[in-house]
């Protein structure tokens, strides 16, 4: 049993982790729940000794331990997934499991860790070709190295940040399975989440953080998904009701017939037509990996259409570049924040700019005016409710949350005529998540379009006015509000009503 | 002479001379190699294998002792190469501008020593003498080519298979390049990063060196300042060109050392050109082959790059 007394942690500024209890027993599933930036993955980090709290120890049956890197951790048989995978994707399966390894002899030998995994696969049911390159996996199959990697280690206490963020559902319940058949082991797992339902699902116990201290601590028997929720919000946050108005505006963003081909001569996009018109939340459903990311990335500029064209206001913009496409009035809000949100290593400030750095005010006469960059900056944090030290703040010192927050702030404030949303609210946790549809709508409202393009399909049904339904690169007629049904649109994203 | 036959003597000449020509800077290169699948960029290639190319001399005129001219040339580079280490990978300095300097210090100090050692007299010293083995050295055509060459070049091709076998198939090897594309993920595996760092720029620096010194005892049998003439550099290049694989390395020195024999060989058929556009042909050769075969190759990802922990 793990005991974890009084940890504090502070970074230059926040109070991460403040004087927490955290207890971990053999035989049981453990859900860390909170929002985003209450600390679940500081306080995590500390036990796995990547961090060093302030103050507190960790007890492991009692003794007090030190575990102050991961190596420490391995000895005391703590194993760590991270939200960002620790894997090396130029590398095999079999040679990202073999890293550091001390045992097996000197030469690598793939029989020996292909014999190891199928101790795994009959264990614990993960199934996984150790000659693939990581590359080439899905993340849910990544995130199964990712497992096998601690399994392998010897690690009886297994940690996941935010282990089905990236995950299909099919591939969640198959990691549900997986960590029920570890648990049943007798190995202890924490399971970091904000997703209610998975805690009802497969926690024995949990423990809820709001701004680095211990809110809620329980066994699940007994308690519902609104005590937890209210826990994990506090009291008297109201679930936005989304009150659409009638807008009056001119002017749409036409995308008609276009043709994307991949590097590999495959059709991404095939015929795609979409029309979106100002005051209007224009939904994309769809499995992900059906043409939505590249249909994206050809609308913005940063992929080579082959046909079809887009225009904007009654402007062709086909071939224009991503700056061009900006500047005549379209914004973006990617799903990879970290990657193509932000430029991660700099300043909130700099960050604030990339969609307008270009002219006045934040250029003059071929220089940066950071009089009026930092004003921006600090109009997105305060207006968008961005928890940052300051405008100086890095982006990478950003949540999760605060950081899409800060992205969603920017790109509205540049005021684009259509807006385009990538899963804007995956990751996050309650608060943002409603904070940040009642912003879209609001948006609509204003008379300005957004193109929604998301995995969760009850949010496209609460925003959007029309949903329209990509399959093999191809868009199916929209649907009207009026004609909204789960189930249709549930058959559409399979393949229903679309020609073969 | 019909034209055939004098392509004939052509590429005898040419396949002959190869090997040694090739030498100094496959070491250099397997080297280097090793140096960036650890992530750190060397650029001081050439100021290294200047350093070894007066070590080497030096150390053979007064002890007489290829064994021990070939060592502590190599060991005289390694020093440069903890320098490089200790400004890049605990100072965590940029790579560029340390390899730049590690350049001059080496070219700087290779003209001194000479000039101490020896003032102006000039010193010729004899290549280490090529094997012979009965009937396969005398072997028409290939028998000096394949049985002949002197005992350097066999251990170096012995270090390739070597380092190709080490970098690819062992455990040593996996955790070294790890290293090279995710220090971080490393050392969360338990890999120290900094001492795999440090351990490939000592090998690093002792095969440069070794490749200065064999380009002063077995090509030139003498020093001149600055002889290695960009050397360093296209062993830098090489390695891009050999997509990290040694031996692809092989193949391009190879290539290299034919495209300067070449030269070497025509140069006094045709007096009207000038020597110094037959003198860059090497390079331009090889700098063609990056650009060809180069482009897509899967560099390491933490290549040049600083490991500075977090938090
Ligand atoms: N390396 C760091 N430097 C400075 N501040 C940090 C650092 N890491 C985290 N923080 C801050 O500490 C707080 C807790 O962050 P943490 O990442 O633990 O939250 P979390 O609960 O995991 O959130 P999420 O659900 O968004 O992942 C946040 O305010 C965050 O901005
Ligand atoms: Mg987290």
């Amino acid at each position: 049993m793990i005991a974890m007394k009084g940890i504090v942690k502070e970074f230059p500024g926040v109070l991460a982790v403040d004087h927490v209890d955290f207890e971990l027993y053999p035989g049981e599933i453990h859900a860390l729940l909170g929002e985003n930036g209450a600390g679940k993955t500081t306080l995590m980090n500390v036990l796995y000794g990547i961090y060093k709290a302030d103050s507190g120890e960790t007890l492991i049956n009692g003794k007090p331990v030190r575990i102050n890197n991961a190596v420490d951790a391995q000895s005391n048989r703590i194993g760590m997934v991270h939200q960002h995978f620790s894997l090396i994707p130029a590398f095999t399966v079999a040679e990202n499991l073999s890293i550091g390894l001390k045992d097996g002899g000197f030469i690598l030998k793939e029989e020996y860790v292909g014999s190891k995994i199928k101790e795994a696969e009959d264990k614990y049911g993960i199934h996984i070709d150790v000659n693939r390159k990581v590359d080439d996996l899905s993340i849910g199959e990544q995130q199964r190295v990712e497992v096998l990697k601690l399994l392998f280690r010897g690690a009886n206490t297994l940690i996941l940040d935010e282990p089905t963020s990236a995950l299909t559902p099919q591939e969640a319940e198959n990691l549900f399975l997986s960590l029920k058949a570890l648990k049943a082991e007798g190995k202890a797992i924490v399971v970091i989440t904000h997703k209610l339902y998975e805690v009802m699902e497969i926690a024995d116990r949990v423990t809820v953080l709001r701004k680095g201290r211990v809110v809620f601590k329980s066994m699940k028997a007994g308690v519902t998904s609104d005590i937890l929720a209210e826990a994990m919000i506090g009291k008297g946050v109201e679930l936005a009701k989304y009150k659409k108005e009638e807008v009056k505006a001119e002017g749409s963003l036409v995308i008609e017939k276009l043709m994307v081909i991949g590097e590999r001569h495959d059709t991404l996009v095939n015929d795609a037509t979409i029309r979106l018109n100002k005051g209007e939340i224009i939904g994309v459903a769809g499995v992900s990996g059906n043409g939505q990311k590249e249909l994206v990335e050809a609308l913005f500029g940063m992929r080579k259409i082959s046909a079809g064209s887009i225009t904007m206001g009654g402007k062709d913009i086909t071939s224009s570049n991503v700056k061009a496409r900006v500047m005549s009035g379209l914004g973006y809000i990617p799903e990879e924040r970290k990657t193509k949100g932000v430029a991660i290593s700099l300043s909130l400030s700099l960050n604030s700019v990339i969609h307008s750095h270009w002219g006045a005010p934040y250029l003059v006469n071929k220089m940066f005016n950071y009089t009026a960059i930092r004003k921006l900056a600090k109009q997105i944090i305060s207006k968008f409710n961005v928890a940052a030290k300051s405008e100086a703040a890095l982006a990478k010192n950003l949540s999760g949350g605060n950081l899409q927050k800060f992205i969603v702030g920017r790109e509205m404030l540049n005021e684009p005529d259509y807006l385009i949303a990538v899963n804007p609210t995956s990751g996050l946790d309650i608060g943002a998540t409603e904070y940040v549809r009642k912003e879209l709508v609001d948006y609509r409202n204003r008379g300005k379009g957004v193109l929604l393009v998301s995995e969760d399909l009850d949010e496209l049904l609460a925003l959007s006015d029309q949903i329209v339904v990509m399959y093999r690169g191809s868009t199916s007629p929209s649907v009207n509000q009026k004609d909204f049904d789960r189930l249709k649109i549930g058959a559409m994203m399979l393949g229903e009503g679309f020609t073969r | 002479m019909n034209f055939l036959s004098v392509l004939f003597i052509f590429s005898m000449a040419v396949i002959l001379g190869m090997p040694v020509r090739a030498a100094p800077i496959f070491a250099a290169a397997l080297g280097e190699n090793v140096d960036q699948q650890a992530g750190t960029l060397n650029l001081g290639v050439e100021g290294m294998m200047l350093l070894g190319t007066i070590v080497g001399l030096a150390v053979l005129v007064y002890t007489g002792s290829y064994l021990l001219a070939f060592l502590i040339a190599g060991l005289s580079a390694v020093l440069l190469g903890l320098f490089h280490g200790l400004v890049t990978i605990t100072l965590k300095a940029d790579q560029v501008v340390s390899g730049t300097a590690i350049w001059f210090i080496g070219w700087g100090l290779s003209g001194y020593i000479y000039t101490a050692l020896f003032k102006t007299t000039e010193i010729v010293v004899k290549p280490v003498p090529d094997i012979y083995i009965p009937y396969l050295t005398n072997l028409p055509y290939i028998g000096k080519f394949l049985f002949g060459e002197d005992p350097v070049i066999y251990l170096l091709l012995i270090a390739g298979i070597g380092i190709n076998f080490f970098l690819y198939h062992t455990k040593g090897g996996l955790n070294l390049r790890t290293v090279g594309e995710d220090p971080l993920v490393a050392e969360i595996m338990g890999v120290n990063p900094t001492l795999y760092r440090y351990a490939a720029i000592i090998f690093g620096g002792f095969m440069a060196g070794i490749g200065g010194a064999y380009l002063t005892i077995s090509i030139v049998g003498a020093f001149e300042f600055d002889m290695t003439a960009g050397m360093g550099f296209i062993a830098v290049a090489l390695v891009y060109f050999a997509k990290w694989k040694p031996y692809r390395l092989l193949l391009g020195s190879l290539a290299f050392g034919a495209v300067y024999v070449f030269y070497l060989t025509i140069e006094s058929y045709l007096p009207s050109i000038p020597y110094q556009f037959f003198e860059m042909l090497p390079y331009i050769v090889t700098m063609v082959l990056i650009l060809y075969v180069g482009s897509r190759a899967h560099a390491p990802a933490a290549l040049a790059m600083p490991y500075i922990k977090e938090g």
